[in-house]
């Protein structure tokens, strides 16, 4: 894999100031011929509880998991696991993984057949039989995809022990058909897993969202590819987050590897280019002081792939140091534009209209301002846009769950500079 | 930049023109061995600098070796360049290769508004320099190839990059070149050579390719030319984009003792009168106990004066 690592930043700071930022841009040309690096196993997690028979879900729900089983390329492991109140294997046979050909695809279409809405909702088991199963398969690219139409029924607090535990363990991309399922439980998933989250509102449109992840997980080449970054003694890094293609904040994922560095997992790779935000805060300098507030290297393994550096000079000149750097001002905005619309949603579902109404003006000019239309787009499914570029909205009387939803689960996702959607 | 003189740990006395002494690789100000980590001046023993420059602890970008150089080859002449106070990095470059009592000596000045003026400015010593050590018999001739080759080496860095290529990278020079008594001198752009004789005024023995000079030869009043925010346009430069380069050049046999000075403007801004300039250089050497230590001086004087721009002085006595 050849990846490249850019910084982009204003490396001058005023007398006095500790705080460094620089948008680490992070792009890779994928394997060689496309090929991957490493083996890759992919499971896929199917809600079959009692509510999947409404709506027609369950029908829809197998013709997803049959149209990303006809994804898997030949030579990739898979199993299917049926989602009841407990974890079951639904092929090939419990604790085993099927090796994909047309033969075993077919194997898997037949037993997607069988699959029956009947049981409860219990993510924290699925999760972990996904993990034991994915354990035969250190090194490989290793990607799941669950699907769920509820709420989880396990205790309070096991799911967050299990994510606690097998945490970033795997890729798992989740999805929510219809609108009974909670977008903060399925974001926390997502999150924990270095995965994506999204609402798939009518049931015929889950064959295609599934086909979709699974030919985009195909398309990963190398697994566990991971930013390091040293930073100088006595400074603090105070968030390293990816910023583009969605927020995710790497922050708290942080493993310590040698003296003042640490290492962010950034997931699996393919042909493709992210950006990450690292904020820094060091010790202030001298005038004409130039210092490194970080170097940042993507690595796999004991590989060190590509570098960039972040630094800092000090300067009593204000017309330097007063210049903020263009990416970092707008993802700065991308990071408040997802804060503000969740705010604004959780205002709105606390009775709160008057904070509501200010969080989503606020948004809809972060969104305006930036190009970001598909989330400017989704905030006028819940406000009525007046004059976008003053934040001036009014919200809707009537508000879809839906509409809703979808505006929570992609809040995240951000657009690059002057790069609309 | 480039810091010439002996090893003093080599038995190989020839005149390299290299920050490491080309015989046994050791570098020429600190005397350790080339490629050694040195120690960060911020954190002191605790902290080695790492290959990009930077400290592996604190971070300090240690400082580069251009930040602040001298070649000391006291009492026949001596050179110190200084990054200043208010420029990130030194972006002057000098030469000073001494044999016996001869000396040649270069003074470039990076062009800021270009890309990579500091390697401009090595690039155009360096080359200038080699040039000076092996030409014919008529000095001025001799500075005048140098100069060329200099400006032939700086052109070529637009070929080299394409970041190079979009900006020209650009520098002034001023070169001298010392055999007995006389001193064959040249340059292009607004670093200076003077006479300090040991009496009486400073004579610039240069005339500066800057807008100011350019305005006063056409009869503008000097102050009001020197105030003009164009005054320190360079109207002449080694560069890709500078067209044939026309150095121009002299020679001088001087009457009477006295110190040939190269400088950069990051001196001569300070010095601007000629009376002033004769006693600054003067008591500097008379005060210090060898010439490296008057060169120091002079530094010292433009960094309390402010220190607004990269500084280099190369010193050479001439006893007639
Ligand atoms: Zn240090
Ligand atoms: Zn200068």
């Amino acid at each position: 894999m050849a990846y490249t690592a850019e910084a982009f930043q204003n490396e001058f700071l005023a007398l006095g100031a500790t705080e460094v930022n620089a948008i680490v841009t992070v792009t890779s040309s994928g394997a060689e011929g496309g090929l991957r690096t490493a083996g890759a196993t992919e499971i896929i997690i199917v809600d079959c509880s009692g509510s999947m028979q409404a709506e027609g879900r369950m029908i829809a729900a197998r013709q997803a998991a049959k149209a990303a089983v006809n994804c898997i390329d030949d030579g990739v492991r898979f199993a299917i696991v049926a989602g009841v109140s407990t974890a079951q294997q639904l092929f090939p046979a419990p604790g085993q993984l099927a090796v994909a050909t047309p033969e075993t695809r077919a194997q898997a279409v037949h037993a997607i057949d069988r699959l029956q809405a009947n049981g409860g909702t219990a993510m924290g088991a699925w999760l972990k039989l996904a993990h034991q199963l994915f354990a035969q398969r250190p090194g490989d690219i290793q990607h799941a995809i669950l699907l769920t139409d509820g709420e989880n029924g396990e205790y309070k607090g096991y799911l967050e022990s299990v994510l606690q535990e097998i945490g970033g363990s795997f890729t798992c991309d989740c999805r929510g058909v219809g609108t009974n399922w909670t977008v903060s439980e399925l974001r926390k998933i997502a999150t924990a897993m270095l995965g994506t989250v999204d609402i798939v509102a009518r049931p015929q449109d889950l064959a295609a969202a599934f086909e979709q992840m699974m030919t985009a997980a195909m398309g990963k080449t190398s697994a566990g590819v991971q930013l390091k970054v040293w930073t100088p003694v006595n400074s603090t890094i105070r968030f390293v987050k990816q910023v583009e293609p969605q927020m995710v904040d790497l922050t708290g994922k942080r493993s310590e590897d040698g003296p003042r560095a640490g290492r962010y997992p950034l997931g699996s790779w393919g042909s493709e280019s992210r950006d990450y935000h690292v904020c820094v805060d060091v010790t202030a300098g001298a005038a004409g002081d130039e210092m490194l507030a970080a170097r940042v290297s993507v690595v796999e393994g004991d590989v060190a792939h590509a570098q960039c550096l972040v630094r800092a000079v000090w300067t009593d000149d204000a017309a330097l140091s007063a210049r903020i750097n263009r990416q970092v001002a707008h993802y700065t905005g991308q990071a408040e534009l997802a804060d503000v619309i969740q705010a604004g949603i959780e205002a709105r579902k606390a009775g709160d209209d008057r904070t509501a109404t200010l969080k989503f003006g606020r948004a809809a000019q972060l969104a305006h301002q930036s190009g970001n239309t598909a989330t400017e787009e989704l905030l006028s499914t819940v406000v009525e846009i007046e004059d976008a570029a003053t934040g001036t909205v009014r919200l809707r009387r009537r508000i879809e769950a839906a509409d809703e939803m979808a505006l929570d689960t992609r809040s995240t996702k951000t657009v690059r500079v002057g790069r609309g959607q | 930049m480039t810091v010439s003189l002996e090893c003093a740990a080599c038995a190989d006395e020839r005149a390299a023109g290299a920050a490491f002494c080309e015989s046994c690789g050791r570098t020429l100000a600190t005397g350790s061995p080339a490629g050694a980590g040195p120690r960060c001046p911020a954190c002191g023993p605790a902290g080695a600098v790492d290959a990009d420059g930077y400290c592996g602890t604190c971070g300090m970008l240690a400082a580069r070796p251009r930040d602040h150089a001298e070649a000391d080859s006291s009492p026949v002449a001596a050179a110190v360049t200084d990054r200043g106070l208010r420029h990130q990095r030194n972006e002057d470059a000098m030469w000073l290769a001494v044999r016996g009592a001869d000396t040649d000596a270069v003074v470039c000045d990076g062009v800021s508004a270009s890309y990579d003026p500091d390697v401009a400015s090595a690039v155009a010593a360096e080359a200038a320099g080699r040039v000076l050590a092996a030409g014919g018999d008529d000095l001025a001739g001799r500075v005048a190839e140098a100069i060329t080759a200099a400006g032939d080496a700086v052109a070529e860095l637009a070929r080299t990059d394409p970041r190079r290529a979009a900006s020209n990278p650009a520098c002034t020079i001023v070169a001298a070149c010392v055999r007995g008594t006389e001193i064959g001198y040249g340059w292009v752009g607004d670093s200076r050579a003077y006479w300090v004789p040991e009496r009486g005024d400073a004579r610039q023995l240069t005339e500066d390719d800057s807008w100011a000079t350019h305005a006063i030869a056409l009869g503008v009043d000097p102050q009001s030319a020197w105030n003009d925010p164009k005054a320190h346009a360079i109207t002449a430069w080694l560069g890709a984009d500078a067209g044939p380069v026309r150095p121009r050049t002299d020679t001088l046999r001087p009457g009477e003792a006295g110190m040939l000075l190269l400088c950069s403007d990051g001196l001569w801004n300070y010095l601007t009168d000629p009376a002033e300039l004769a006693s600054t250089v003067r008591a500097a050497v008379r005060k210090a106990p060898d010439l490296i230590a008057a060169a120091r001086t002079l530094v010292a004087f433009a960094n309390e004066a402010g220190g607004a721009d990269n500084i280099t002085v190369v010193l050479v006595p001439i006893h007639p």
